[in-house]
């Protein structure tokens, strides 16, 4: 199968898992309950929660709620958030801005260490680095995320006072404008290094905790391939042609074991979008985790919604991104398999 | 040459007998595989401990009344650091004892853990067997839930149910079933249709065995490994993500749990107390570690191809 | 274990040994125990001679042969004992490796003795050549030699070429890493161009290619790459593929099976070896493209008068391909003779066992006669003959010693108390028939 054919498969099937994980999250979600309790409040009389009620259609059977729902959706209306006191649409994109520059940053953290430390774990399987190496990767897989980032700011932040906390200096984040909502771009289009900096600042220490499982996850899977592929024939081949070992590693075994890395990659962006949750309460990060945060204690159904649609898309797609560059690199797949 | 064997009737017993020998002689050879890595050791012992503290809690400490498993509240000693007289690992903004939370903690995670793993492994094995050994439309049906259960990352699905379903420690007991039988009818249905194609399922059939029959002496056994492994690993991990949705606010205040107890100290780390926070947290982490090394042990020693790795 | 048949060998008919392998050992630690894989095996490889290696899965044969390019992995293989010495030969300076009458067609002469000067002395063994020992000299000298003057065809041309590079990129890795003079002088380069120069064997890093990237500068790359090109072309060119051009743009899993062992033996051929090590090189093909492969390396052999060591373990094959057969059997040399002499008068035991395994060979038809019981394990193994427990014909003094190597007729020996019994007298020198 051709890759562009394989890819148009995927697309069209790609809206029918977006459709399925709706229902049932909606179901589930009501199931729970009526979301009514975020829109009231103790002023109201009865008549005005009826008029809510009729308002959000909530008297209907749940099929036709999800109908509405779905057609609001469809039209660009996702809701009220109750949290926000706003349309869920108003304060998305600011919101999505923050929780991306976060994962990004830890992405690219994760991708960089995890593949040079996987590497050298590889290389040299069985001595000292190696075991380093995998020591820090099973803590990696085992450390809870929200106690590694309390002991980060408890000692970066709270006793050597490194690192600040929250997104911004407000007087620096005043003094230029914020078309991206990108902080560190903003800054770069403002050509202001101060402001950059202080991006840069705010988003080491959360970019490291929520970053570290991530890596840990990579130089995991790049180690056992890296390891894998050394074992091959060709390898012994290129060792047999004269090839100094700096090229057998790094021309011959890396670059094929880049290929079952790329996987994991996907794997690691889910990692890293339900870290944002976390890590978003404990650094005061005001991104789309905290939002759902703050949804889920108080029951609000339209925000939870939103951003359960936005990370099953946003996964899904990332996903496809993944196998795609995977059927390009390992040219050997056959693909719809 | 006709072969002689062939005109004689198979006979059972003998191929039974040698399938259960070669059985307890490979239990045999994988303890002392798993037992030969050091990690796995470290694993085992860390486990030995946490479930001695789980279940001696109520003898080592007093236990709290009516409940014990909330937290003691001793007004009196409040926000006292480490060593304090009393209180060896300190005490919380409310006076609760950081040393009877660690330690109770072990037992609501002995909970947590053992009541998920085991109502999702039934229920995914179930399912996942039913799936793979049927086929059909029924396993076609269920391939397309599980493909859309997996379109969203684990901790958020747990978390939207957890939240619809009230902040409750059962509540999150129950989200995390619901995210995570998924897995285990995923390997099952994925060992059956393997383990289906073998010839001594083939043989079974041809000496007239019903399906059933085939089922728990066939292919149950000889597919049941990799979930045993899942299920090791997961003993960690349900209460990494339990706690982390308890940290979130997803339980009732106050109880004895950890990502309650790491929640409820970070209040007080911009003040300097760290303790609050800090054992709890290193609980979760050390009882998820445990369980991820012998879940990696027992993985390595049952698949002799990543040994080393 | 330095037998007296070898040497004799090399005085009487004398043609010039390429390599000789002495009392080799190779052990690998096992969680049991020492592996005896290679226990203590001498032979020579002549110039031009076809070798054939023969014996079961397992006997020691493929580990043998990579140890001519030191490829045992070490842990856990130890290279516990022995030497392989070998005669590099040099480009021809008469006609630059196209081959003259100078060089005998081979495009390769004799290197002088660095330590004589070509006089003859005792690093040299007084043959005035340059001996280097395979398992002691550094490894930069080391990878100097392999793919450059010893060269290996892997058993699966599947697995053994790089799923991820193309063929072209392949074959050029061998000829930048031991051809940059070549390199420089087809693209017209000059070599104190050191950029150009370290591109030209492969030692540039990130930012040298970087820089090549860039125009005035790119010329240079691009006439390199453009007389790798014609080499790589060339080398394909002689293993008979049609369209070496279009061929070489191919990644492996894009050709036949039949297609990548042309490639393979290209690339293990493309620097004119001295010493072409072949490990079962049909085993993975169709029986069909076998044949049409092993002409050409007897072909290519033949034109370049290359020394071939062929490992296999099929007695039929060997039979067509090799001038001399050495049948191994677990770490050990049980017999050796020249091709016809073994299967006219096969003498040890188990090289009758194997012959008698053959289809069509004295056992009744339809019945496939195979030798009872199975290879010995070799850890720690006793001071006994190898095939005892398993050997038709077995005496006592089996189990006691190990069997020498005894000569039965001019280049035939074998190691065998009952069929090639030992000459009692002291100095047990073999008799030798002129």
């Amino acid at each position: 199968m051709q890759i562009r054919d394989y890819i148009l498969r995927r697309l069209m099937v790609l809206p029918l898992l977006i459709i399925g994980t709706s229902i049932i999250v909606f179901v589930l979600t009501r199931v729970g309950g009526s979301p009514i309790g975020i829109y009231l409040s103790h002023e109201m009389g009865p008549e005005q929660v009826q008029q809510i009620r009729e308002r959000f259609h909530l008297d209907d059977p749940l099929p036709v709620q999800y109908y509405y729902w779905a057609k609001g959706v469809l039209s660009g209306d996702f809701g009220w958030s109750g949290v926000s006191a706003a349309p869920v649409t108003a304060v998305f994109p600011s919101k999505l801005a923050a929780t991306m520059e976060l994962a990004i940053a830890s992405g690219i953290v994760a991708v960089v260490l995890g593949i040079w430390m996987g590497t050298i774990a590889g290389a040299r399987r069985n001595k000292w680095p190696d075991h380093v190496i995998r020591v820090v990767s099973i803590a990696g897989a085992s450390l809870p995320l929200f106690w590694f980032a309390i002991v980060l700011l408890i000692v970066f932040w709270v006793h050597l006072g490194w690192f600040p906390i929250g997104r911004s200096d407000p007087v620096i984040f005043d003094s230029i404008a914020h078309p991206t909502g990108f902080y560190t771009i903003d800054a770069l289009i403002a050509l202001s290094p101060r402001a950059f900096w202080d991006a840069i600042w705010h988003l080491i220490l959360p970019a490291i905790a929520l970053g570290y499982g991530a890596t840990a996850i990579v130089a995991r899977m790049m180690r056992s391939s890296l390891v894998e592929e050394l074992q091959e024939d060709y390898v012994e081949a290129a060792r047999a042609k004269g090839l100094p070992e700096r090229l057998v590693l790094k021309r011959h075994a890396r670059r094929n074991a880049l290929i079952p890395t790329v996987t994991v990659i996907g794997l690691t962006f889910g990692f890293l979008l339900q870290g944002t949750v976390v890590a978003e309460i404990i650094f005061r990060w005001p991104g789309l985790g905290r939002w759902m945060a703050d949804a889920v204690l108080r029951g609000d159904q339209a925000t939870i919604m939103a951003y359960v649609m936005f990370a099953s898309i946003l996964f899904l797609f990332v996903n496809l991104v993944v196998d795609v560059v995977y059927a390009y690199l390992d040219r050997r797949v056959v693909l719809g398999e | 040459m006709v072969d002689a064997s062939l005109s004689r009737p198979p006979v059972r017993g003998a191929l039974v007998e040698t399938a259960a020998r070669v059985r307890l002689r490979r239990t045999l050879e994988l303890t002392g595989r798993v037992l030969s890595d050091p990690t796995t050791v470290i694993g085992l012992v860390i486990i030995v401990l946490m479930l001695a503290m789980a279940l001696l809690a109520p003898v080592i400490t007093t236990p709290n009344v009516p409940d014990p498993y909330q937290m003691p509240r001793d007004w009196g000693a409040v926000r006292k650091p480490p060593l304090t007289e009393g209180h060896l690992l300190g005490t919380t903004n409310n006076g609760g004892d950081v040393l009877y939370g660690v330690i109770w903690g072990a037992r609501t995670s002995l909970y947590l853990s053992l009541l998920v793993v085991s109502i999702t492994v039934v229920v995914g094995t179930i399912i996942g067997s039913i799936a793979g050994f049927l086929g059909g439309r029924f396993d076609n049906i269920l391939m397309r839930i599980v493909d859309v259960f997996l379109s969203i990352p684990e901790l958020i699905f747990a978390l939207a149910i957890a939240a619809v379903l009230g902040p409750s420690f059962a509540n999150i007991v129950l989200a995390l079933a619901v995210t995570f039988w998924v897995k285990y009818a995923r390997i099952m249905r994925a060992q059956i249709m393997r383990v289906k194609q073998n010839d001594y399922v083939d043989a079974a059939r041809v000496i007239g065995d019903s399906k059933l029959r085939i089922y728990f002496k066939d292919i149950l056994p000889n597919s049941i490994t990799p979930v045993m492994v899942q299920a090791t690993t997961d003993m960690g991990h349900v209460v990494l993500v339990g706690a982390t949705l308890a940290f979130i606010g997803l339980s009732e205040a106050g109880i004895a749990e950890w990502g309650v107890l790491v929640s409820e100290g970070q209040a007080g780390i911009s003040s300097g107390r760290w303790w609050a926070s800090t054992f709890p947290g290193l609980m979760v982490f050390l009882w998820a570690l445990a369980f991820n090394l012998v879940g990696d042990g027992l993985r390595d020693a049952l698949d002799p191809r990543t040994e080393g790795r | 274990m330095l037998t007296n048949l070898e040497e004799s060998v090399a005085v009487v008919r004398a043609p010039d040994v390429i390599a000789s392998v002495r009392d080799l050992k190779i052990h690998f630690s096992g969680k049991r125990g020492m592996v005896h894989a290679v226990d203590g095996i001498s032979f020579d490889i002549r110039d031009g001679e076809t070798l054939g290696l023969v014996g079961e899965t397992g006997c020691g044969k493929s580990v043998t042969a990579r140890s001519f390019l030191r490829l045992v992995q070490t842990p856990p293989g130890v290279y516990a004992g022995g030497s392989i010495t070998f005669r590099p030969r040099r480009v021809c300076d008469d006609c630059g490796g196209v081959g003259c009458r100078e060089c005998d067609g081979t495009g390769r002469v004799a290197a002088h003795c660095p330590a004589c000067g070509g006089k003859g002395c005792r690093t040299c063994s007084g043959t005035g050549e340059e001996t280097v020992d395979l398992l002691s000299i550094p490894d930069a000298q080391m990878r100097a030699l392999r793919g450059n003057r010893i060269a290996m065809i892997f058993q699966d041309p599947g697995k053994a070429l790089n799923p991820g590079l193309t063929v072209r990129d392949q074959i050029a890795e061998v000829f930048l890493q031991h051809r940059t003079a070549e390199i420089l002088a087809a693209a017209g380069v000059s070599p104190d161009d050191v950029l150009l120069r370290r591109q030209a064997s492969q030692k540039s890093r990130a930012f040298e290619k970087m820089l090549l990237a860039v125009p005035p500068l790119r010329s240079g790359r691009n006439r390199i790459d453009a007389a790798l090109d014609t080499m790589v072309a060339d080398a394909l060119a002689q293993t008979q593929i049609p369209n070496p051009r279009k061929v070489m743009e191919r990644y492996p899993h894009e050709l036949s099976g039949g297609m990548r062992q042309r490639v393979m033996i290209a690339q293990a051929l493309a620097c004119n070896p001295d010493l072409l090590i072949a490990d079962e090189p049909t085993t993975a093909l169709d029986v069909t493209v076998q044949a049409r492969i092993l002409e050409l390396i007897r072909e290519l052999q033949q034109r370049h008068k290359t020394a071939v060591l062929y490992i296999s373990h099929d007695l039929s094959l060997v039979r067509r391909v090799c001038d001399r057969v050495m049948v191994m059997y677990a770490g050990r040399i049980a017999e050796t003779a020249t091709s016809p002499q073994l299967f006219r008068r096969p003498t040890h035991p188990y090289t009758r066992g194997l012959l008698g395994a053959l289809p069509g060979r004295g056992a009744h038809r339809g019945r496939l006669a195979a030798i009872d019981g199975t290879v010995p394990e070799l850890v720690n193994p006793p001071a006994a003959c190898r095939f005892v427990g398993r050997c038709p014909d077995e005496v006592a003094a089996c189990s006691r010693t190990d069997p020498p190597m005894v000569e039965i007729e001019p280049e035939h020996a074998a190691a065998c108390f009952v069929h090639a019994p030992p000459v009692k007298a002291p100095a047990s020198r073999p008799v030798r028939t002129p």
